[in-house]
């Protein structure tokens, strides 16, 4: 039995992805991948369906938008934006499941979810942006389509 | 194709208006059957991987190995995980044996169950979101459990199932804040209250007790098996540790712990106990 968790919460990984495709790909990459991985990870959480998916959307864009017209390879970006983004997700997933009809999704330890969550992808920003690019640039290798946004700026 | 991620506004509109019509449908029953199939199915599939991807996060820097030779990483983490389980397993079997056996005996004579039929059942998982208390089991439809199906553990209630799929089930546990349990306390034939749970680790309250209710500490609630409740009469579920009424409040503030060993569950008993039963 596994069950990784510091200070009693548990990372969140998932949240990282469409950080990493929102400052690579641009905001449209960033939802698209968003939804994705938010719809997927709601097949296992016992929160509403397609609620992580929602923020996951927001968040890819939000973080594609806010960085659209910075450097994208310099090095404090990617840890940066999981910094901030990972906050961001975490207090709007709480809110919206509230607004949702589950209030008590305010009532845990939302300061150290937010800490923990987005310490641990601040740190695993880095790995995340690499094995991201690789995939992209894979992904555009076999002809799928790439934002212009990615495009744009990287040549 | 490139002209649509040029306008990625009209992704996300599009996006965030699929998301809602989701959580909407979901929330309102009409997709809820679709979901919970899709749950229960991809439940399923997972479960052998869960572990395996878990061993493959667990270390921060084995991500980026993990994640570029995903496949062979895995396959030779699952491998080796299973290596050392064996080792772990063959160093402590006896004593784990000995320990688990007594728990389990304990577990098929609780004297509060009666006649019931139950399933005994491991927990798998300390839930899967920071967000609801919940665990995972390892049993499922093919044991007989269904949804709504009452858990008990050593102490007592632990919680409700709220998810199945064909080998696993989550859990609700009666700390969630979703979580309502009506019970009885006091002498016979008892008065009624609710106790809802207020989070993770954190102590249930209790609802409908009039102010100046004498309650000692530790005092028992049960639940209380009254017409179309959600769990068989006479489970015991939290002992009172602290009450104390406001001057001008109309209820009695109550606050109670579980008497199941709720954070370190380790085996469970399943009710196989529906309302209409």
């Amino acid at each position: 039995m596994l069950d990784i968790r510091i200070g009693g919460v548990h990372p969140d990984i998932l949240v990282l992805l469409p950080i990493v495709a929102g400052i690579i790909g641009g905001p449209g990459r960033g939802a698209t991948i968003g939804f994705g991985t938010g719809l997927v990870a709601d097949l296992f959480l016992p929160t509403p369906f397609g609620l992580s998916a929602l923020v996951g959307c927001l968040l890819g864009f939000a973080v594609g938008l806010a960085t659209v017209a910075l450097d994208r390879t310099a090095w404090w970006l990617a840890p940066v934006a999981a910094l901030g983004g990972s906050a961001l997700y975490e207090v709007t997933y709480g809110a919206l499941g509230s607004v949702l009809g589950q209030p008590q999704m305010l009532h845990v330890a939302l300061a150290r979810i937010v800490v923990v969550v987005s310490v641990t992808n601040a740190v695993l920003a880095w790995p995340a942006m690499k094995v991201m690019t690789w995939g992209m640039a894979r992904a555009s290798m076999e002809g799928m389509p790439t934002s212009d946004a990615g495009v744009g700026s990287a040549r | 194709m490139p002209r649509r991620s040029r306008r990625p506004r009209t992704t996300l509109l599009i996006l965030v208006l699929a998301a809602i019509t989701i959580i909407t449908l979901d929330a309102r029953g009409g997709l809820h059957v679709v979901t919970s199939g899709v749950r229960s199915v991809a439940a399923d599939a997972f479960a052998p991987v869960r572990s395996g991807v878990n061993a493959v996060v667990e270390p921060i820097g084995s991500f980026l190995a993990g994640s570029v030779h995903y496949g062979a990483v895995r396959e030779q983490n699952q491998k080796l995980q299973a290596e050392i389980d064996q080792l772990k397993l063959e160093q402590t079997a006896a004593a784990q044996q000995a320990q688990s056996l007594k728990q389990l005996s304990a577990l098929l004579n609780l004297p509060y169950l009666g006649n019931l039929q139950t399933v005994p059942a491991e927990v798998t998982d300390f839930g899967t979101s920071d967000f609801a208390a919940t665990i995972d089991i390892d049993v499922g439809r093919s044991d007989g459990v269904e949804l709504g199906m009452p858990v008990v553990g050593l102490g007592g209630l632990v919680g409700q199932v709220v998810s199945v799929s064909h080998h696993t089930a989550t859990v609700r546990l009666i700390t969630d804040g979703q979580s309502a349990v009506g019970t009885r306390y006091g002498p016979e034939p008892g008065s009624l209250a609710i106790l809802t749970g207020t989070g993770a680790g954190k102590p249930l309250s209790a609802d409908l007790v009039p102010s100046n209710t004498p309650l000692t500490n530790g005092e028992v609630f049960t639940t209380s098996g009254l017409q179309g409740a959600l769990y068989p009469p006479g489970i015991p579920v939290a002992g009172v540790v602290a009450a104390r009424t406001g001057s001008t409040a109309s209820q009695e503030s109550v606050s109670l712990e579980p008497l199941a060993d709720i954070a370190h569950l380790r085996y469970v008993t399943v009710v196989l106990w529906g309302p209409s039963a």
